[in-house]
């Protein structure tokens, strides 16, 4: 009897891992399919299955949209503002998170609804105005732009993320740090950050992803070349008539890749670093 | 160990910003020179990627240009068709548009030129560069008697048939629409999809009710119910709605056409799934030069032009198409003059090399004695040749609402979600009210 | 402590910056679209004062009240995705092996941009080539559907990539709430006694309820606001059988040059948003947290 039972839950584990497996394969699919994609041309793309190999693969995909997509420009870009962006919203929100969920003031709750009435506006609205705004401050066709639009857009939903996890932190360290004479920006810096650092690298992948593909400010407010994102990059494929949607392809390949490399083999070890570095602080 | 990590992070965002600032002084810092330095902003929508020969052609006049008016830049801004729009619009808002660009007749230029933004150009049509346009081409770029922009193509839409499948099941181009009919009919007992349409677009379909239109009502009717002279509700209007609805009980279209976009419905015709496909001339390049495409579909395809319906007012060379986009000039625009010279010089340079090298029929005449083109093209600027009247694309005809409108009845109309009275009366209704 | 963690100037330090940023990257265009509702005005030309009428026809406009009708059940499906996406975060959370290659897996969607996993499912859908269809003849079906085209169920099939494009997010947060939890007290539960579904729905699910909320508010207002991969892959057809608030606001504004009803109606929807969000708040209302 125990041994039926035994086997059983052997059975159970196991079907329970195949389901989880091969979501997980589905999830990469997508990917083996674009990379596919992005070997073809476009009357391969249209007219072979999904998954068939490209025969023979178009490796000069990637040439074309090296050389005449100027994407090694546009990569540049894409990567620095991302990274500016990504850092101010993430410190700004914490400050903001640490502030409304820590001290004691009046106002927080207007403040927080403030940030998340932030968060409902659709984005094409804000198009026209914001261009205006850019305009008179003599910002248009400059990536400040776009660094301030994606901080400004992006802090609702990253201090709301962060208001979750500030709220289920433990109060006792802070207290004992206060008690011994602690300054409120040193308790900040080593003893909050540290101890968000899950959360903080949460909210750092969910607004790299966002800025990497941020698409409609760029478009909107750069008009020059040299500042142009990978994102709009892409639109050097679409023709008025006709597009090519191989080299489409791979430049959506090669903008996936940075961002795949950093996620999978980074976030981990960058998470282990600002942890032990709390213990140790 | 925190405080390292900090130091370092900081750092980094200090350089970087201050990377991101200088890049743009050091930019404003060289344009200023001795002479009289000028630059003018030109935006278009032929990326390089995707429109290799006319970036190329663009390039090269800008060249030209630039060579011989030594104190004129152009600076390029190339954008993707839907995002170009929806720039344009935004730089319009706040009457910062290029320079020289990129604009559609009728119906999309109208705010732009009723707003005062666009520069009349009918000094440099009168300065002799008229005769160079085929007759009926500037006028839909013209408002009140003023016109606006100046046309770089010229289409008009056959429906290109693949000769294999003809042949295969003993058919011969039609003539009138009862043999066209019957053509599809034959088609569909053989299990092939005669028609490729993606209507996801809209504007797919709607040529073929404009064509039906054209053929029951005469050239005229449809457009005096656009511009308010007549009405919608003509029953030639109507009976052209029917029929197009009849098509779709009979299957005449590909699987699913409505969800399908353009680019997928062309994708069934290259890979002869569907035996005809109703598009514009600006897809000749694809069933002649292109490289990319099978050669041996290549040498299949060939055109008949839309059949007469018996008893209808239209003849048999009377087309839907039109100017594509022409080119304008801001009126805001510090470098007024120049900006219309480029745009003369541009006009004439692009007439004489865009349809040799990249496949596009221009807005000004084309001399077809000496030039080296596939026979279709000539088959085509014969035809334009001899064409009794061109009907532009109704969704250009309409002003932005109307349009909206329309092309969304027209997927309603393939979609049988609504009748043929319905779908002239809603016409009726939203043209009356935003005219 | 009551006295430090009050002190005015630390707090106005940490909060101005960003809030000065918010009220001008994002109040000044929402103060804008509500000043441009109340205009006659084609986004280029003049622009005419006419108050309300912009509101008084939205009231009217069915295809309005029929794109918030799909925005809401957008909304209805992704809020009851959430639970798909906790049990997932529950299981990878345990003692599950390789579960942290898994989490990094399960988010690969969202990496991809709004094009790339539009045209992935563009090809999976398509009536005749298509994966879906195809694999349906494959087993006899004879009318296959028209996923894209058939306007009973275009919005569902729209709604899958939708979905699946936010598994990963929502997992992302989930996962992280979950490992944030002391280890003390999980095994202090097991110690006591609790199996699995005890320990999931006695003591993980309510030490994140906080988190839960926040995410039941995105996934509601990033409903409300959906834009991408309708605009993509529907266009909002066929005959708006698949519009959505913010793609009619689109074509309102940018393809009708309509640009004063368009900003009515994102200035709707702004208060859609903030009517959704209070009545979250008011049945889910809690003591200890700082309210939203």
């Amino acid at each position: 009897m125990k041994r039926t039972i035994i086997y059983a839950k052997k059975a159970g584990m196991f079907l329970f891992y195949m389901v989880l497996f091969a979501v997980a394969g589905l999830q990469i699919l997508p990917l083996i399919w674009l990379l596919f994609f992005s070997l073809k041309n476009n009357h391969e793309v249209f007219n072979t299955p999904l998954f068939s190999l490209p025969s023979p693969p178009r490796w000069e995909n990637y040439v074309k949209v090296w050389v005449e997509g100027d994407i090694g420009r546009y990569f540049f870009n894409s990567l620095w503002i991302t990274t500016v962006s990504v850092v101010f919203t993430v410190l700004l929100a914490s400050f903001v998170t640490f502030a409304i969920t820590r001290m004691n003031w009046k106002l927080k709750h207007v403040v927080l609804g403030l940030f998340m009435v932030g968060l409902m506006i659709p984005i094409h609205s804000t198009l026209i105005p914001l261009f205006n705004f850019f305009m008179k401050v003599k910002l248009i066709d400059h990536p400040m732009s776009i660094v301030l639009t994606n901080i400004g857009f992006n802090l609702p939903i990253t201090i709301m993320i962060l208001l979750g996890f500030y709220n289920a932190l433990p109060r006792e360290l802070e207290e004992s740090a206060i008690m011994d004479g602690c300054s409120v920006h040193r308790m900040f810096f080593q003893v909050i950050l540290p101890m968000t650092s899950p959360v903080i690298v949460t909210t750092t992948i969910i607004n790299m992803i966002y800025n990497w593909n941020e698409f409609v400010f760029v478009n909107t407010f750069i008009n020059s070349d040299e500042y142009k994102t990978l994102t709009v990059g892409i639109q050097n494929f679409i023709g008025q008539y006709t597009t090519d949607w191989g080299a489409i392809g791979a430049t959506l390949m090669i903008s996936v890749l940075p961002v795949l490399i950093l996620f999978f083999f980074l976030s981990n070890k960058i998470m282990e670093g600002i942890t032990a570095g709390a213990i140790k602080g | 160990m925190i405080k390292k990590a900090h130091t370092i992070v900081w750092m980094v965002i200090f350089m970087l910003v201050l990377a991101g600032c200088s890049e743009k002084t050091t930019e404003k810092g060289s344009t200023e020179k001795g002479d009289e330095k000028i630059t003018l902003t030109f935006m278009h929508l032929w990326p390089a990627g995707s429109s290799k020969q006319h970036n190329m052609i663009v390039n090269e006049i800008i060249k030209e240009f630039e060579e011989q008016n030594p104190n004129v830049k152009v600076k390029q801004e190339i954008l993707e068709n839907e995002q170009y729009k929806n720039k344009l619009k935004v730089l319009g808002a706040s009457n910062e548009l290029p320079d020289i660009g990129m604009t559609w007749a009728a119906g999309f230029l109208e705010p732009y030129a009723k707003g005062g933004l666009f520069a009349p150009l009918d000094d440099l049509l009168d300065g002799g560069l008229r005769n160079n346009f085929v007759s009926g081409t500037t006028e839909p770029y013209a408002l009140d008697g003023k016109t606006y922009a100046l046309p770089l193509e010229l289409n008009i839409t056959p429906i290109y048939y693949n000769k294999g499948i003809f042949e295969k099941y003993n058919l011969e181009a039609p003539k009138t629409y009862e043999e066209f009919k019957r053509v599809v009919q034959v088609l569909v007992d053989n299990g092939v999809a005669p028609i490729a349409l993606g209507n996801k677009d809209r504007w797919t379909g709607s040529m073929w009710y404009m064509y039906l239109a054209d053929r029951i009502g005469g050239a005229d009717t449809l457009k005096n119910a656009i511009n308010g002279s007549g009405t919608f509700e003509d029953p030639s209007l109507v009976q052209a709605a029917e029929e197009i609805q009849q098509l779709v009980k009979m299957k005449a279209f590909i699987k699913g056409f409505n969800g399908l976009s353009n680019d997928e419905a062309k994708a069934e015709f290259t890979n002869e799934k569907a035996a005809m496909y109703l598009m514009g001339t600006w897809d000749l390049p694809q069933f002649t030069t292109n490289e990319d495409v099978p050669k041996e579909f290549r040498e299949k395809v060939g055109f008949f032009k839309f059949p007469t319906v018996e008893g209808g007012k239209g003849n048999i060379d009377s087309w839907v198409g039109g100017p594509g986009v022409g080119l304008f000039v801001s009126e805001n625009s510090k470098h007024k003059e120049e900006a219309k010279q480029f745009v003369k010089f541009f006009v004439e340079k692009w007439g004489e090399r865009s349809v040799t090298r990249a496949g596009v029929i221009p807005a000004t005449k084309v001399n077809t004695e000496n030039v080296d083109l596939p026979q279709m093209y000539i088959d085509v600027l014969n035809e334009l040749a001899n064409a009794s009247n061109i009907t532009l694309f109704a969704d250009v005809q309409m002003n932005p609402e109307a349009a909206q409108t329309h092309l969304n009845l027209i997927q309603s109309l393939f979609g049988e979600s609504i009748t043929p009275e319905q779908f002239a009366k809603q016409h009726q209704e939203v043209l009356s009210s935003t005219r | 402590m009551d006295k430090v963690m009050s002190d005015k100037r630390v707090i106005a330090l940490y909060v101005l910056p960003a809030l000065l940023l918010i009220v001008i990257l994002v109040y000044i265009p929402i103060i804008m679209t509500g000043y441009y509702s109340l205009m006659k005005w084609d986004g280029i030309g003049e622009r005419t004062f006419i108050a309300l009428d912009n509101y008084r026809q939205l009231l009217k406009d069915n295809m309005f009240w029929k794109s918030v009708y799909h925005s809401f059940l957008l909304a209805v499906f992704s809020v009851f995705s959430l639970g798909g996406y906790l049990v997932v975060s529950l299981i990878l959370a345990g003692k599950v092996k390789g579960a942290n290659i898994l989490r990094k897996i399960y988010l690969i969607p969202m990496l991809l941009s709004s094009v790339a996993i539009a045209q992935l499912w563009l090809r999976i859908y398509h009536p005749s080539n298509g994966m879906l269809n195809q694999l349906l003849s494959f087993l006899g079906v004879e009318d296959t559907p028209n996923w894209l085209a058939d306007p009973s169920i275009v919005l569902y099939s729209v709604f899958i990539p939708i979905i699946w494009q936010y598994a990963g997010f929502y997992i992302l947060i989930y996962y992280a709430a979950l490992k944030n939890i002391p280890s003390s007290i999980i095994e202090a539960a097991i110690i006591d006694g609790a199996n699995p579904w005890q320990l999931a729905y006695k003591i993980k699910l309510p030490l994140i309820a906080g988190v839960i909320k926040v995410t039941v508010v995105l996934a509601v207002v990033g409903s409300l606001k959906y834009f991408d991969l309708i605009y993509v892959m529907t266009g909002g057809g066929p005959d708006g059988a698949s519009e959505v608030i913010a793609s009619y606001m689109y074509q309102k504004a940018f393809r009708s040059f309509n640009f004063g009803y368009g900003s009515a109606i994102a200035f709707s929807l702004l208060i859609l948003c903030i009517a959704a969000t209070w009545l979250i708040r008011k049945l889910t209302h809690t003591e200890e947290e700082v309210q939203y």
